[in-house]
């Protein structure tokens, strides 16, 4: 039967082909988490098991150990072809959420991302955000052209309507594709239990512990949980009552924490 | 229906009327507030100085709380007992209307607030005519802050009575009309005994008795070309089957080339040789004979199919801050085509709050007012009168580099230069207790009618037809019809429109009657 995971799916397939189809040197943001990783599984569906773009990972040297294991085994499953970019220069200087989580977060992410468009001359990343993640990402659009210097106009953004998206942009810009914008936490899951692919093992519940979002080390707190599996961690959700970046510690620096770090080219 | 089908609502009006409090206050009483945004929301209200806003549970951005508007459309989640929601904020500000459009154009219901002090507004009105633009029919009204005058049974009804009226203008009949405080929480998700003249439905019980109205049953075969990969010695197309079906072995056509081939294979990935695929399935197709067809036709079947339109007439929404202008060259979106079309004239212009035609043959659109517009198109492109299939019936304007407006095919014309808006018989005629009905009222420009045997054999039965016309300029093509087919008619003028009655001539000269000897007698 066809149901709302295909519905969610065929979406995504049609997002992913457009974007395909109308840019020249687009690159895929991988995180290692649920989000991307269903991304992942989403363009190969779109393109027949390919991956016909690169990877790119941002490496802020503050990641689990487990998540860059796992990353390296997926990319070569997958034959996909794998960057690791970061900020060197930051890394070097001993940058750390000591000197603010806000301030960490732009310089080793936002900032190692605009490296690494530049150096490869990238004219679009495909992000895995949904809209249910914040209230920012909950007014995204699709397709989101960004300047010059990666800032999100989200005063004013550009009409979206009937699957029809702005793919035509000044020199310099740079665009943004949302192809996981409309799916929710538990659509996420629901969709990993019905294809059966492979998820990083920090997801699931180690001595009663687990992540349900996966971020730095020093930023990112699991819950407590006894879910082991995925059947598990879908029966969990509908438990819950916290959102789910509340164990994200750079979401809760302030009310528009989110707003502010996203506005300057922040996923 | 599926238990797990979301229904996606977006909730619309004037600015200030209170929809994001709605969505904040609907969210409250049902417990979806998770405990640590409600105590963000709380926070932020208190370094304010205001009082708990519900409306910033969707007016997350620090410019909207502090301005206290909404700037974008944002969408929420949500789920009821009988499914989930998604739920779409709508700006009510005569500025964002683009924004607004950006959120109404995915939804599959829409409630329509309007604050019961201030009654009906420029926004509410625009708002329900986008809505009837949009073709969303599903509408629930609300009138909100009642508690502002004291829960007057009185005042309610004129609210109530002004919409409605206003509704009916642009072709919405309201499913409710429900009076609520989104303040107070009455008629939200519970009831309070505020209003205890009031036995409608709550809000919350209003969504749930929505429908679900997206697949266009019947609809033929429309699969407009995405892409085509050349991989693995294949030369596959994939698109999205926006209506229809397309099946293995099935004989098809692409427009506007008109090259016809066999479907060889539907494929997906790992699946490479399915048996079907069904609207709404992104696939990808290989053909028997090698084609070289590019992204923007449209496959379909010889019969049912659309229109290679060099011509089109449609009703446009300019959301663009510079105006649309006649005479220009703009390029159009419609499905995965593009092309540039030349807009001939502006027929008529609007006011789209009022409904006001302001102006006939005019040099200019200017934000936020609608016109008919005949567009020539430099090549052809396939596509369908609205009224056939929204799918492949709606396309976009872009204004410079961005989409500047929505448009709705309402008459295309093909290279013959004779108007191709065909009318299928079997499907627009309805059968109702006085007989058969086929309602023209809403067909601009000229028709042509494609003939089915149930049509045929209905008349046969000794059935009559009563064929509803735009104007006389239908005449022709109704009579040549009757003509077509050996059929009578009768004209009778029935409230300001022109009926024609058809029904099948009996071999002596005069009509047959239907079983109870009731038919037209002449
Ligand atoms: N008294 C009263 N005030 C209300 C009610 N509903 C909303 N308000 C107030 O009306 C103001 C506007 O509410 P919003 O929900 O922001 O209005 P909106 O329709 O979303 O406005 P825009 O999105 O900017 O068009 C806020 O200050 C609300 O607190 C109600 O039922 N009663
Ligand atoms: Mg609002």
């Amino acid at each position: 039967m066809y149901d709302h995971l295909d519905d969610l799916e065929a979406q995504s397939i049609y997002i992913f082909r457009e974007a395909y189809r109308k840019f020249e040197n687009l690159a895929m943001l991988y995180s290692i988490g649920k989000d991307s990783t269903t991304m992942i599984h989403l363009a190969r569906k779109a393109f027949f098991g390919k991956i016909p773009f690169p990877l790119v990972h941002i490496d802020t040297t503050y990641k689990y150990p487990e998540m860059i294991q796992y990353r390296d085994r997926m990319a070569r499953e997958w034959q996909a072809d794998l960057i690791v970019g970061s900020n060197a220069a930051a890394i070097e200087a001993g940058m750390s959420p000591a000197a603010g989580r806000l301030v960490c977060c732009e310089k080793l992410k936002s900032e190692g991302l605009t490296k690494i468009i530049e150096e490869r001359d990238f004219h679009g990343l495909f992000l895995g955000i949904r809209r249910d993640e914040e209230g920012s990402r909950a007014k995204e659009r699709v397709f989101s052209p960004r300047d010059k210097n990666f800032e999100w106009a989200y005063k004013d953004q550009p009409p979206e309507l009937w699957d029809q998206f702005n793919t035509n942009f000044d020199p310099g810009t740079h665009i943004r594709v949302h192809p996981i914008l409309h799916w929710t936490e538990l659509n996420i899951w629901e969709y990993i239990q019905r294809e059966k692919f492979e998820i990083c093992p920090l997801y699931f519940a180690k001595d009663g512990k687990r992540f349900r979002s996966l971020g730095c080390m020093p930023c990112t707190t699991p819950i407590d949980s006894r879910a082991t599996t995925v059947d598990e961690i879908i029966e969990e959700l509908k438990t819950l009552k916290d959102p789910e970046r509340a164990g994200r510690a750079q979401d809760q620096e302030n009310a528009y924490a989110m707003q502010k770090l996203r506005a300057k080219g922040y996923m | 229906m599926n238990q797990n089908e979301t229904l996606k609502i977006v909730i619309v009006g004037h600015v200030d009327h209170g929809k994001s409090t709605l969505i904040g206050r609907l969210f409250y009483d049902t417990g979806s507030i998770p405990e640590v945004r409600y105590r963000e929301i709380e926070a932020t209200c208190r370094a304010q100085g205001r009082e708990f806003e519900f409306a910033y549970l969707m007016d997350a951005l620090e410019e909207e709380r502090d301005q206290n508007i909404t700037i974008d459309t944002a969408s929420t989640f949500f789920k009821t007992a009988q499914r989930p929601y998604v739920i779409i904020d709508a700006p009510g500000h005569k500025q964002f209307l683009k924004n607004m459009i950006t959120g109404a154009a995915s939804a599959d219901a829409a409630i329509l607030l309007v604050d019961g002090a201030e009654g009906v507004r420029e926004q509410t009105r625009r708002h329900a005519y986008v809505l009837s633009l949009l073709g969303i029919r599903q509408v629930a009204v609300a009138v909100n802050k009642l508690d502002m005058v004291a829960y007057d049974r009185t005042r309610f009804q004129q609210v109530d009575n002004d919409i409605r009226v206003f509704l009916h203008s642009v072709g919405i009949t309201p499913s409710y009309v429900i009076p609520i405080s989104a303040r107070d929480g009455e008629n939200i998700a519970s009831r309070h005994g505020k209003v205890p003249w009031y036995d409608g439905p709550t809000i919350l019980e209003a969504l749930d008795s929505f429908g679900n109205v997206r697949a266009e049953a019947g609809a033929p075969l429309r699969l407009p070309v995405q892409d085509v990969y050349k991989w693995d010695d294949k030369r596959i197309y994939v698109g999205r089957v926006e209506t229809g079906e397309i099946n293995k072995g099935d004989e098809i056509i692409f427009l506007p080339s008109g090259k016809i081939t066999r479907v060889k294979s539907v494929e997906k990935w790992g699946q490479t040789d399915l048996p079907q695929a069904i609207s709404g399935e992104c696939i990808g197709i290989t053909t028997d004979d090698e084609l070289f067809v590019e992204r923007g036709e449209i496959i379909s079947r010889r019969r049912r199919k659309p229109v290679a339109a060099c011509q089109i007439r449609a009703s446009i929404f300019w959301l663009a801050d510079r105006p649309f202008q006649s005479g220009k060259t703009y390029t159009i979106k419609l499905g995965t085509a593009e092309v540039q079309a030349v807009a001939t004239a502006i027929e008529e212009r609007l006011d789209s709050s009022t409904l006001e035609v302001t102006e006939r043959y005019a040099a200019e659109l200017m934000p936020s007012e609608v016109g008919t517009v005949l567009f020539t198109l430099k090549n052809e492109i396939a596509a369908d009168p609205y009224s056939e299939n929204t799918r492949t019936g709606r396309f976009v304007v872009e204004e410079g580099l961005q989409i500047g407006g929505g448009g709705i095919i309402r008459s295309l014309t093909d290279k013959s230069g004779v108007s191709a808006q065909r009318i299928n018989l079997g499907e627009s005629f309805i059968v109702g207790d006085e007989g058969g009905l086929v309602d023209l009222v809403d067909e601009f420009g000229s028709i042509e009618f494609d003939v089915t045997s149930g049509f045929v054999d209905y008349l046969g039965k000794g059935n009559c037809i009563l064929f509803k016309l735009r104007d006389l300029g239908q005449l022709d093509p109704v009579a040549r019809l009757a003509f077509q087919h050996d059929l009578s008619f009768l004209f009778s003028r029935g409230d300001g429109s022109l009926n024609i009655v058809m029904s099948k001539r009996s071999p002596h000269g005069r009509l047959v009657s239907d079983d109870n000897g009731n038919g037209p007698i002449i």
